[in-house]
């Protein structure tokens, strides 16, 4: 089974997998990218098996398209099954976007419709996967630069109301709470304010760019002031939760993201002190 | 109309404005204050794959330049969307998109180093394989030796080429900058295979190269023989042994 998992990660990533192995890094936990380890064999899979003897793992994907409208993909769906068996994560997450149709992938985490009809379209497609797996699905909000005109609801509302009708989990990538506020001008603490913190199970944090009137995700530089006031916010509504560090570009040495973390259980033991796992 | 199909036209005319680079889809409010928006997924959208196609030919990348490989990217691109669940699949007909476009085809054997460069990551995580011993091979019997079927490491790429561009691929692979002179026409089988966690490769040729096709397709060793003697080898039995003793140094047979 796996070992319960909260405190601090990062994101595993290929360029750090020799101090993994090397000695013992002060993280409580790795996030990996499922797509990265859904390869047959070779050295993406025997250094994950090699680095999850040491540390726990949670699993999160890029091409669920949960909210997509082409059926789901069961070929998919059965590999990622296969891989929980294998890494036995803590949990599983995806993103609430869909990432293209008509059997074409656009390979982006493509903002959803806020609407009714939209999270009729959802609920039935998370209890399929939720069944599948056999664990609540954890999804994380995207960034995003455009807003439907069909929109009936704000972002907030819409996945806490998903989370009421399915049971899903969440993964609150704080940062995009914060790029997408300053995008379409709304109070990012209004997004917080409504997540329901039981459901909170992980928190992502991570750069961006900025363009002056609009901020671009771009997980290529370090956690900005600004997120990391609207962390210190988040957990001081929602309590201790699993924290990490998102960086998917331009990676640093491990010992930068390292430091970047410390910040983050700072700012936690500043909310809450010390919040070890209780067994 | 259901939640769903609603739902699929929205998105429909979302991916076909992404596909033509269209900036005004008129699903989005706002779309057209020039602020960022839709044009940040028009601009991720390329830029997304055309990072993809770099990834999986990075020696095609060197030998072409940036700008080359660009306009190919960007051709490619537009011509073969992406129907893959992960990205590290796409641009797996690149070389033969490559081979039908005079535009892009500086030299035909550009498209013997893309398939160079294609095989090179499909061995690299491809399914692990035990590379058979010689101590496998003691505790035979002489009379089973004719019907025995070498199985080949999962990860063996074999690729029949025109041209012999290995030692370009070798050199641009250590040093981007290396230079290169056009490359000999010389049909010949290129081997890429993983015999543990580095990839290698070599050619082969001739008679080696068409054992080796006839053990892929489940030839028994006696038939190898046969075909090593149909070829005028005078002593068949001793040549078989002498590629079997090879392969098996090299890492290419499996074990059982």
């Amino acid at each position: 089974m796996h070992e319960p998992v909260c405190g601090f990660g990062i994101g595993l990533r290929s360029e750090h997998y020799r101090d993994f192995i090397a000695t013992p890094q002060r993280v409580d936990w790795l996030e990996l990218i499922s797509e990265n380890y859904l390869v047959a064999g070779g050295k993406p899979i025997h250094h994950l098996d090699r680095i999850r003897r040491d540390y726990p793992m949670v699993m999160h994907g890029v091409s669920l398209s949960i909210g997509g409208s082409d059926p789901l993909d069961r070929t998919y769906l059965q590999q990622l099954r296969d891989l929980t068996e294998r890494i036995q994560p803590a949990w599983v997450s995806d993103h609430l976007c869909w990432t293209g149709t008509s059997s074409l992938n656009l390979h982006d985490l493509l903002p959803l419709p806020y609407t009714e009809a939209c999270l009729r379209h959802l609920e039935p497609r998370v209890q399929q996967v939720q069944e599948f797996l056999g664990r609540p699905l954890v999804l994380e909000n995207v960034s995003s630069y455009v807003r439907f005109r069909a929109d009936e609801m704000s972002e907030w509302e819409f996945i806490a109301e998903l989370v009421r009708r399915t049971g899903c989990e969440l993964l609150l990538d704080v940062n995009n709470v914060y790029v997408s506020s300053v995008n379409h001008g709304f109070v990012a603490q209004s997004f917080i304010d409504a997540m329901p913190a039981a459901a909170v199970r992980q928190i992502h944090l991570a750069g961006h760019e900025d363009h002056g009137a609009y901020l671009i995700d771009t997980h290529d530089q370090p956690v900005c002031d600004a997120v990391w006031d609207l962390y210190a916010y988040t957990i001081g509504r929602l309590g201790p939760v699993a924290t990490m560090i998102e960086r998917d570009d331009d990676i640093p040495p491990l010992e930068s993201l390292l430091a970047e973390l410390d910040r983050a259980r700072r700012v936690s033991s500043t909310a809450h002190g010390d919040t070890r796992c209780a067994a | 109309m259901s939640a769903t199909s609603w739902l699929g036209e929205q998105q429909r005319r979302c991916q076909q404005a992404i596909l033509d680079g269209d900036p005004l889809p008129g699903l989005f409010a706002d779309e057209d204050c020039g602020n960022g928006g839709f044009g940040i997924y028009l601009q991720a959208y390329r830029a997304r794959l055309s990072a993809a196609l770099r990834d999986n030919y990075p020696v095609l990348l060197r030998a072409l330049g940036d700008d080359a490989f660009a306009a190919l990217a960007n051709a490619y691109i537009a011509s073969k969307p992406s129907r893959f669940r992960s990205i590290r699949w796409f641009g797996d007909a690149l070389s033969d998109f490559l081979a039908s476009s005079a535009e892009h085809l500086v030299h035909p054997s550009l498209v013997d180093l893309a398939r160079m460069d294609w095989a090179t990551r499909a061995a690299f995580d491809a399914a692990d394989g035990e590379p058979l011993t010689v101590g496998d091979l003691a505790g035979l019997r002489a009379a089973d030796w004719p019907q025995l079927r070498f199985r080949l490491l999962p990860s063996l790429q074999m690729l029949r080429l025109d041209w012999q561009v290995e030692p370009i691929w070798k050199a641009l692979d250590a040093d981007p900058l290396a230079s290169s002179s056009e490359p000999p026409h010389e049909p010949h089988l290129l081997l890429v295979w993983r015999p543990q966690l580095e990839c290698h490769w070599r050619s082969a040729a001739g008679l080696e190269a068409d054992v080796l096709e006839a053990l892929a397709k489940g030839a028994t060793f006696a038939a190898c023989c046969e075909l090593i003697a149909e070829s005028g080898e005078a002593e068949p039995a001793v040549t078989a042994a002498g590629f079997l003793q090879r392969w098996i140094a090299d890492g290419l047979l499996a074990r059982e």
